[in-house]
């Protein structure tokens, strides 16, 4: 298979160059303009935080990395870029990378299922802007199968591996349902927005946000409205926000504060008004911004970011050691799209094309041969493969053309394809049993 | 059939074995090889055990409730089959094994002990005593499973608070969830053994002319309806939550267990029969 890739991530360059070279989605579709026909006749590029990474089958045979590589450079200029940075691909190796990449194994998180969604969404945007072919779609499919099976029977994915996740994992472990909870975040920065929008997706009942800066703080409100459809959460001034922590059952502190801004004596305060009812507080600032004894409070959680990274690194040693599953399932899938792909060749598909009508023609005139005299049955065994041949003829025909002439490997792709489907030849290895099916249901 | 009932008797602690064995393995392990199937072996142990229980009716007439090591059995069965029902409807499948145990011991004391009794007192016979028995035995199982789940809580409470991650932390649901099964537990418990007092209170004058209400197996039962009563009524009214509750509960259970053997087997009481 002449498929082509190359790769750009954090296993071989720093989060500089890997920015530099990230694609936007319009940069992407620059790249498919630019490469269709001239480089590739079908490829996917794949453009993350993480990675920028780009498929293709090659138009030419003497295309490689090289001209590849160049392409995107062309189009993207790092200075600083080198070979190093890039890993190549190329065939199985290729298709093999792809598995892995879309399992989550080759992720910086490893597991991380966002990839998963990142190159079902790089497949599509290369469909949109009709950059897949035959071959692509395919591997599409199969790439899907391999992350799906890797999701669902291994353990690849499962635990928080982030802090801001742990902490709601963590909040879980303690709540049943957070639908009707409601939760008070502190400090409108990227980490609170994180939490925040974390809480949001495990379906917070109602939210709150406070901050040093109001417009901040409201910011983030309006967006993650925006995102999730939610009522907009609510806004609590900074300065009396103390007022008010016995309203909320999990508080999620993630400010610069150098010191203490919820003491333990606040704490206790608010447990006594919402009648001891449980209480937690999420601790995700450095320095901390939650005075660690309010711990000692009766139905009071209180955790920090040493406590929440316990639960990560478990989490991660969990994950490395599903390693082994996920690629036992990528080698499996490996080998049944590569099944798929050798049964596409041309001389392999014609020889089983004739086999498939002459057990069919056999059997038939077995089943009938009573039916003629001792001389007709001779007739009827030439007659019906004069019949086959010429039926056969023509397919025939052209399906050598595409060897003979080295016409576009593509097409011949898809014509081959096509047959082997229409008469079932990788369903059946038994061609007989086909044609009876065939007899069963005329 | 006196040998299939002796089959049974030592079949029943086996089965209860081979269960545990299937929710303790799967609760260690975790994964999905035995989530469904722990189900089945849990169901064929309790059919089998309904079906011994049954038997053993019919043969010797009379229900398995006239001595300590029959109403073992069916204390093993009831903590069993009360357990599998809040499995079925609440889907929480990760505290199995904590409860199966229960049942495992007493039926292995039942199973060790029980006796072939034809002949019991008349007294026995009697139906209020039946519904009596078995709404005691159902009551106790609920409470008994409350201080599990209640056991189960301060387990997970304290490792959270001390920010250990490990099995219990991974494998328990909640500590809401873990609450509300207790609480649950302890209200069916509380309910079923309310209605056992009251059947208790109209029967005894019939079957026990000189019966006593200073009686210490009445005034242990009282205690504890009365310590169940507080906790609940705490609870509902929203003055009591979390570990006070699951204390108070454990406490009552704690109670329950010294009331029912001391006076079984200390105190001199109309109310044992062996």
């Amino acid at each position: 298979m002449n498929l082509l890739a190359i790769s750009i991530s954090h296993h071989t360059a720093p989060v500089e160059l890997r920015e530099a070279l990230y694609l936007t989605n319009d940069e992407i579709k620059e790249v498919i303009e630019g490469s269709k026909g001239k480089l590739f006749s079908e490829g996917l590029v794949i453009s993350t935080c993480n990675r920028t990474e780009i498929y293709g089958i090659p138009v030419d045979p003497k295309i490689n990395y090289q001209d590849v590589q160049n392409f995107i450079l062309i189009k993207k200029p790092v200075p600083q870029i080198h070979q190093d940075n890039f890993r190549n691909f190329f065939s199985k190796g290729a298709v093999k990378h792809l598995f892995r990449l879309i399992s989550g194994i080759d992720s910086m998180l490893i597991g991380d299922n966002q990839i998963y969604h990142q190159v079902k969404d790089s497949f599509q945007f290369a469909e949109v802007n009709q950059f897949t072919g035959f071959l692509m779609r395919r591997l599409f499919d199969a790439a899907v199968k391999t992350g799906k099976r890797a999701i669902s029977e291994t353990e690849i994915s499962e635990g928080a591996v982030t802090v801001s996740y742990a902490a709601v994992q963590l909040i879980e472990k303690i709540f049943s349902s957070l639908n009707k909870k409601s939760a008070l975040v502190i400090g409108a920065g990227e980490t609170g927005e994180i939490a925040a929008k974390h809480l949001l997706d495990r379906g917070i009942g109602k939210l709150a946000i406070t901050n040093r800066t109001v417009e901040r703080a409201e910011k983030l409100a309006e967006s993650l409205s925006k995102g999730f459809l939610t009522e907009k959460a609510k806004i609590i001034p900074f300065t009396t926000f103390k007022e008010y922590i016995h309203e909320y059952d999990i508080i999620l502190s993630a400010t610069s504060s150098e010191n203490f801004i919820l003491t333990k004596d606040d704490i206790q305060s608010a447990m006594k008004k919402r009648s001891k009812n449980a209480m937690v507080l999420m601790d995700i600032a450095i320095p901390r911004d939650i005075d660690p004894e309010a711990k000692k409070i009766d139905n009071v959680f209180c955790n920090d970011i040493d406590s929440l990274n316990i639960i990560v690194e478990q989490n991660l040693a969990k994950r490395k050691e599903e390693i082994p599953k996920v690629e036992k399932i990528v080698e499996e899938e490996l080998a049944n799209f590569f099944n798929w792909f050798s049964s596409l060749e041309l001389a392999p598909t014609i020889k089983n094309l004739r086999d498939f009508f002459e057990t069919i023609r056999a059997e038939e005139v077995d089943k009938n041969k009573n039916r003629f005299s001792h001389e007709d049955q001779e007739k009827l065994e030439i007659v019906t493969k004069r019949i086959i041949n010429k039926i056969l003829h023509h397919p025939t025909t052209e399906l050598k053309k595409f060897s003979e002439n080295n016409k576009s490997t593509d097409e011949a792709i898809v014509k081959v394809s096509i047959i082997r489907e229409l008469f079932g030849m990788d369903k059946q290895n038994n061609p007989a049993a086909a044609g009876e099916e065939k007899g069963g249901n005329s | 059939m006196d040998s299939f009932i002796d089959f049974l008797t030592v079949l029943l602690p086996i089965l209860y074995i081979v269960t545990f064995i299937i929710y303790f393995y799967d609760f260690m392990k975790g994964g999905k090889r035995f989530t469904n199937s722990k189900r089945l072996f849990l169901f064929i142990t309790l059919l089998v055990h309904s079906i011994y229980l049954f038997t053993r009716t019919i043969h010797f007439n009379h229900p398995p409730i006239t001595n300590v090591f029959e109403i073992f059995t069916v204390l093993a069965f009831s903590v069993g089959f009360s357990y599998f029902i809040l499995e079925l409807v609440t889907d929480i499948r990760g505290t199995g094994p904590f409860i199966i145990i229960i049942a495992l011991f007493f039926q292995i004391i039942s199973s060790l002990f029980i006796e072939d009794l034809v002949e019991v007192k008349e007294v026995l016979r009697s139906n209020l005593l039946g519904i009596h028995v078995v709404s005691a035995l159902i009551g106790y199982s609920g409470i008994t499973i409350s201080a599990v789940y209640g056991f189960l809580y301060l387990v997970l409470y304290k490792d959270i608070k001390l920010n250990k991650f490990g099995l219990i932390f991974n494998r328990l649901p909640s500590l809401e969830v873990l609450e509300k099964l207790s609480f649950y537990s302890a209200t069916i418990g509380f309910v079923l053994l309310s209605i056992a007092i009251i059947i208790g209170i109209i029967w005894l004058p019939k079957a026990f002319p000189d019966y006593s209400y200073a009686d210490p197996k009445l005034i242990g039962s009282f205690l504890v309806w009365i310590l169940y009563s507080i906790g609940i009524l705490n609870k509902v009214f929203g003055k009591w939550q979390g570990k006070r509750v699951i204390l108070f509960s454990i406490l009552g259970f704690v109670i329950a267990i010294l009331s029912t053997t001391l006076t079984n087997f200390l105190a001199s009481s109309f109310h044992s029969f062996y």
